[in-house]
């Protein structure tokens, strides 16, 4: 029953990246989509009937655009990876930033 | 000369397996945009074969030993084992051949129900049965050696079971996560932002189908260039091999499996723009971070659990668990009815024997292939009617007067 071991083994570890990348990215995302319509202010938001609204804020564009900015490179990052892997490299975390070494 | 033709056959019919295992797949990348309108069905079809072609070349990775997980027909280093290379490696030319046959046979049949089932198992199923009916049980890998995640059990069976719950939870965190973030904020922009996450993560997840599946079918044919002795590299897939495989996917992919498409895309949930985008990064995460731990799974698998989790995490949202079931059973059987097939095709192929029995196979599958595909002409599903309500027909027995009244 080795396999079922090994198997649950590289499970809970594709769960705990999963849920970092996949649950996390979208979570990301999400607030950008809320920071936009926290910039755009008025019918953006919910606000009280009868009020216009809350007054538009430049800061929730910029830091809207700036989490979408965040998603985008880890995007390109799981890209990388891909195609690195395909060529015999793979991505180290080991200075923090990513570089690619040979596998 | 017999050789060649039979080899012929043999690359043919594993092309023939890759194009179905394109258009098996383009639901897993494609069917929530699809069904969300972040993108029109052809054009959907057309990126997701693009990137599968792209991600075809990416996979430069030697992927010779494909079948050692579930049989045992090579030895470690891709080289087919001695004993299967008597007339000119027509043994292992059969068995690959009835293998690929009860794959496509299993791939055609579960479309034409409009069902997602994993064309890996599909083809690992029909491998099995084959081998089990040319070499008997010992044939199979079971079990593997116990140093690694191997065998049928460690390499299909476990991961079959580990990888749609996942996926699933992943979705369904994804998906809870990203309604209490929006809630209350106006749906001109989520619904538009939520579509370009979408079209972004489903594009991820048609790159790494190109890169996972193309291989398999690339492993498979070399390994029979090799047993006819037309190529002896263990190390490199020949070009046109790599070529062939990518083109055959990709146009699979293009070509849609409609009936899938709407299975996954409008049978399990009705899916909004943020739950597609929710369970598309889940799929990407969840493929690209098993491959990452050598953690062998099907992406239908993945896909179908995400989607499932996008309901479960959506409040108020409604899945129709009978649909999942239907799914859920047709991945028990995948396995052992390709198996049936193989087996069958195996010795439909040895008692007729040599050029003829493999000949036989090939119009066997040619005849299957096109009764069933006659059948998918009298209730078409196409990219016109692919997005059209799910329970139309259910709807319509409901208006009816209920008994007794």
């Amino acid at each position: 029953m080795h396999n079922v071991g090994l198997a649950l083994d590289g499970a809970w570890k594709v769960l705990a990246a999963g849920l970092v990348l996949g649950a996390g990215l979208p979570l990301l995302f999400a607030l950008g989509i809320r920071s936009l319509a926290w910039g755009a202010g008025g019918d953006a938001e919910v606000h009280d009937s009868g009020t216009a609204g809350p007054a538009a804020n430049p800061a929730g564009t910029v830091l809207g655009w700036l989490l979408f900015v965040i998603v985008l490179a880890l995007v390109v990052l799981g890209i990388v990876f891909i195609v690195a892997s395909g060529f015999g490299k793979a991505l180290s975390f080991e200075h923090i930033y990513p570089t690619l070494i040979d596998k | 000369m017999t050789e060649s033709i039979i080899l012929a056959l043999v690359v043919v019919t594993a092309l023939g397996f890759d194009f179905t295992n394109g258009f098996h797949d383009t639901a897993n990348a494609m069917a929530t945009s699809i069904a969300t309108k972040a993108l029109r069905p052809k054009t959907a079809a057309a990126l997701s074969g693009i990137l599968n072609l792209i991600g075809a070349f990416l996979s430069v990775e030697v992927a010779l030993t494909v079948t050692n997980a579930v049989v045992k027909i090579q030895d470690k280093s891709g080289a087919p084992k001695a004993e299967l290379l008597g007339n000119g490696g027509f043994d292992l030319l059969l068995i690959v051949l009835a293998g690929l046959v009860g794959g496509i046979v299993w791939n055609l049949l579960t479309w034409l129900l409009g069902l997602p089932s994993s064309s890996s198992h599909a083809l690992f199923g029909g491998l099995i049965g084959a081998s089990i009916a040319g070499l008997g049980w010992s044939g199979v890998n079971w079990n593997g050696d116990g140093s690694k995640l191997d065998g049928v059990v460690g390499k299909v069976l476990l991961p079959a079971v580990m990888s749609p719950v996942i996926a699933c939870v992943v979705a369904a965190v994804g998906t809870w996560l990203v309604y209490r973030v929006v809630t209350g904020v106006a749906a001109r922009f989520t619904d538009n932002g939520f579509r370009w996450g979408q079209i972004g993560s489903a594009s991820l997840v048609s790159l790494a189908h190109g890169t996972n599946d193309a291989q398999k079918t690339m492993g498979v044919i070399t390994l029979a260039l090799i047993a006819s002795g037309d190529w002896t590299d263990t190390s490199a897939v020949p070009f046109w091999v790599k070529a062939a495989c990518a083109l055959a996917i990709a146009a699979g992919t293009y070509l849609g499996g409609w009936r899938i498409i709407r299975t996954l895309g409008k049978g399990l949930v009705e899916i909004a723009p943020p739950q597609g985008m929710a369970a598309e990064a889940s799929s990407a995460a969840v493929i690209l971070a098993s491959s990452h731990l050598g953690f062998a799974l099907s992406t239908t698998h993945v896909a179908t659990g995400s989607i499932l989790g996008s309901g479960v995490g959506k409040p108020g949202a409604q899945v129709r668990w009978k649909v999942a079931g239907r799914m859920i059973a047709a991945w028990l059987i995948t396995l052992p009815a390709a198996a049936i097939v193989g087996a069958v095709m195996w010795w439909l192929g040895h008692l007729i024997g040599g050029l003829a029995g493999a000949l036989v196979v090939f119009v066997v599958l040619l005849a299957l292939a096109g009764f069933m595909f006659l059948r998918s002409r009298r209730t078409p599903v196409d990219h016109n009617n692919v997005n059209d309500e799910w329970d139309a027909d259910q709807a319509a027995t409901r208006e009816r007067v209920p008994e007794g009244v």
